[in-house]
Order: structure tokens, then sequence, then C-alpha cells
């Protein structure tokens, strides 16, 4: 909804004084739960895809796309084809893809939904120290509640269907955070049980109507 | 010895044990010294002999038109057949791919000339065209355009939505969502059609040429040319050639597609 995709079945949905309508916003960036990185760009040229539509001129797209690679820990292979390619790398091309036009908001649909829990660990790092660099807004779905507590400032708890807003939790996580430091932290051990509660709610709920 | 090797060489043992069963059993004669009584009667299906001694005939200046002539007469016609087939079919599958509407409406025509035998436009194109170079490419494309048309068409419709989604959310115009995801993501479909499509091309110039008599020329014309002299060895040396130049032309599109699909894993770099 907010990147326009699907309408809202009432109100609407405003990024500073404008109401998205139909397509993608401009300033809006998308990293999909599915892999997405085209499969006949090399790992550069898929990075530099965005840049292109915009018209950047080829050096200052090669400058940025350098950068991202460099920050992504994508050395050497910008001229691999993502066939060659680990899921955890992939989706850390589809990422830098999105840094790279800089967007103001960025929306991740579970972006790291499929891969285990190590590259998810290293991704969840990296994120977190692109994000201080601009601290853009950044929308992100899971289902991974570690993950949530992890990189979010607030947490917003649906429903099941008809999936309507349940709770909204600020995260009160001192950062820059530490993935793995993190976990062990009383604080992070409350947060846990405080938003587990409220899922197990939901759960609750879901028995309740198969009986 | 390679794997490559090992191949080659079990290719080369069975063109030598064929051919040589051919020359064998066409020179044994049922009653001895009896002419013109064989078991397997060379008059039919000619002999290998026979056939390279035609071959070099054919080849040389003695005749007034020669085989290489003929075939690069088949192979021009063939080529250029091939190309605005496979050109126009890619523009209109990806035309008709990108706009369901328009699909719609033009699907029972295009299924309708679809199912005509080929075959059964030949006098019309004859008759529109004449015997030349011309018809030959227009037969060629009418059976090449379809075969592309819809290989490319089932692949524009096949192209993953996400990632046409996610080319818009980098910033991608139709034009360019076009030439950056549905051209690259269609082009293997279409490649799939082009081998298919070389074999198909040569069909349809070599009916051309059955009708087509000596202004059209080609191997095709010699195959007439020897069925109205009942020479099987020339039939056979334009059967030959015929598979020689096929082969030729779907190694060259094997070469054309590894380039550009090389970002498939069943075509990537190893080493």
């Amino acid at each position: 909804m907010i990147g326009g995709l699907v309408s809202p079945s009432s109100g609407s949905v405003i990024i500073d004084g404008t109401v998205v309508a139909g397509v993608a916003p401009p300033r809006v960036g998308y990293v999909f739960q599915k892999d997405t990185v085209f499969p006949w760009r090399t790992v550069g040229r898929n990075i530099a895809v965005g840049l292109e539509y915009r018209g950047i001129p080829p050096s200052e797209r090669m400058r940025r796309v350098r950068e991202a690679i460099a920050l992504a820990g994508l050395e050497g292979f910008e001229d691999a084809f993502p066939a060659t390619l680990s899921g955890g790398m992939r989706q850390r091309v589809a990422l830098m893809r999105t840094l790279v036009v800089d967007p103001e908001i960025l929306l991740m649909d579970e972006p790291f939904g499929a891969l285990d829990t190590h590259t998810k660990l290293t991704l969840h790092a990296e994120l977190l120290a692109l994000w201080e660099r601009r601290r853009q807004t950044v929308v992100f779905v899971t289902h991974d509640l570690s993950e949530a507590i992890t990189l979010a400032d607030r947490v917003v708890v649906m429903t099941r269907r008809p999936g309507r807003l349940k709770l909204v939790h600020e995260v009160k996580l001192a950062r820059p955070r530490d993935v793995i430091g993190l976990r062990e932290s009383d604080e992070y051990a409350r947060e846990y049980g405080r938003l587990w509660h409220v899922l197990g709610e939901e759960l609750d709920v879901a028995h309740g109507h198969r009986a | 010895m390679s794997d490559r090797a090992r191949v080659m060489l079990w290719r080369i043992a069975i063109l030598v044990v064929l051919l040589g069963a051919w020359e064998w059993l066409t020179g044994i004669k049922a009653i001895s010294r009896t002419p013109g009584l064989y078991w397997i009667d060379p008059f039919f299906i000619s002999r290998p002999s026979t056939i390279a001694r035609r071959f070099a005939y054919l080849c040389s200046d003695n005749v007034r038109l020669s085989l290489p002539q003929m075939a690069l007469s088949t192979v021009q016609s063939t080529l250029w057949g091939f190309l605005v087939g496979v050109s126009t079919g890619f523009a209109a599958g990806l035309v008709l791919g990108r706009h369901a509407r328009l699909a719609r409406v033009l699907e029972p025509y295009i299924i309708a000339f679809n199912s005509l035998p080929r075959i059964a436009l030949v006098p019309l194109v004859t008759m529109v065209f004449g015997f030349g170079l011309l018809a030959k490419v227009v037969l060629a494309w009418t059976i090449v355009f379809f075969i592309v048309f819809f290989n490319t068409f089932q692949g524009v419709r096949a192209v993953d939505v996400e990632l046409v989604h996610s080319a818009r959310f980098l910033g991608a115009g139709e034009r360019q969502i076009m030439r950056t995801v549905i051209v690259p993501s269609a082009l293997a479909w279409t490649f799939a059609a082009l081998t298919p499509s070389i074999s198909f091309a040569l069909i349809g110039v070599v009916v051309g040429e059955l009708l087509g008599g000596e202004s059209g020329g080609g191997l095709g014309y010699l195959i007439t040319q020897s069925l109205g002299t009942l020479n099987a060895a020339d039939m056979m040396v334009a059967l030959v050639s015929l598979g020689a130049i096929g082969i030729v032309m779907a190694l060259g599109i094997k070469q054309i597609e590894r380039r550009l699909l090389r970002w498939r894993p069943e075509y990537a770099e190893r080493g």
C-alpha cells in the first residue's frame, strides 16, 4: 500500500503530504521477500540498474556502485552472475540495488525470511550499520520476533486475518545495537517476553476458532 | 581419453559403419553377373562411391549450375527467411505479450493462419511473388514467424511480475521495463524456438524450390531435376548438402545463444 502496489480499502497513505496513488512513488525503495535480482545482469550491473533508470551518468554510476559493493562486502563478485551466488549474497545485492538510489522510505517485506540464521544475523548487522549512515524510514515486515526487536524502534503487531493493528510497541533498546550481544541482555529478554505474550494471545484466538 | 573425444569417436564409427554397409549391400548381385539384379538396387538409393563422384562432378565447371551456386541460393533464401521471420515474430510476440486485450482480439486469426498447411500456400505465394528469391523468403517467413511469435509471446507472459514491480520501484518507465526486464527474460524462450526455426526455414525454402524450377535455383531444384532424370545419386547429393547446411546453421545459433544467455547456469563459464 505504501508502495502503491495495492490500494487501501478505505483511507489513504500520505507520504510528506502527498497521497500515494497507483504506481510506486519515486522516493520509496522496496526489497521483496522473493529474490528479485535480475539474473541476466552481473552483480555490478544489477546494483547500477536503478541509477541507469534515473539517467545518472556512467562515471557517477560506477563510483556509487563501487561504493555499494564495498559496503556490502561483495568485492570480487562485480562481474558474477546471480546464478553463481548464494541466497544471502543475492539478497545483499537486492538491498544494495535499492539503497544505492537513496530512497527516503525503505519497504522491506520479509527480505531475510528465506535465509539461514547465520546469514540473517550478518545481514541484520549490515542493515543496522547501513541505516546508521542515512537513517531512512524503514518499514520492515517479519514473522521473526527476534528480528523485529533487533532492528526496530517500533514494533506493530497485527492480528490474524483480517489483519488489523493489535499493538504498537516502542522498543527501548539503545543504538547502535550489537546483534549478538543484544540477545544476551536483560532488556532484550524483557522486550521479547512482552511481545511474545501478545503474539501468544493471537494464537489462542486461533485455537478458539478452530475448536 | 576425454569424454569429448570418445563421443566424437563414436560418431565417426557410426558414420563409417553406415556408409560401409550401404556401399557393400548395394554391390551384392542377386544372380551373379546378371546386370540389374541386386538385393538392394543402387538405382533407387545409389551408393556412397557414386554419390561422391557425382558430388565432385556437380562441383566442377562442367555443369551449367554448380552445386556451390545452388547451395548458396538455398542458404541465402533460408537466412533471409529466418532473419525476417525471427525479427517480425519476436516483435509481434513482445507487443501482443504486453497487450492482453489486443492478443485476445487477434487470437482466432492467428490460430487460423497458423493451422493452414504451409504447403497449401505455395501456389498463392508463387502467383504473387513468382519463382525467385522473394517467394522462397516469404514461404520460410510464414513458418518461422509463428514459431518465434508463439514462443516469445509465452516468454513475455511468463515474466515474473515481481521483477517488473521491483524495476518500477527502482524508477523504471515502461520502455525501460521492456528493455531491461521483458526482453532479456523472454529471450530465453525465443532462443528455444530458433533451432527448430532454422530447420523450418529450410523446409519453406526447399518447398519453394521444388516448385520454382530453374529460376528459383537452389538444392530443391537439383532434387526435382534429378527426379526428372531418375538420378538417385544427384538427389542424394542434394539431401546430404541440405543436412550439412542444417548442421552448420544450428551450430551457429547455438553459439549466439551461448553468448546472449551466458547468465543462465547451464551456460556459465567454467574455470
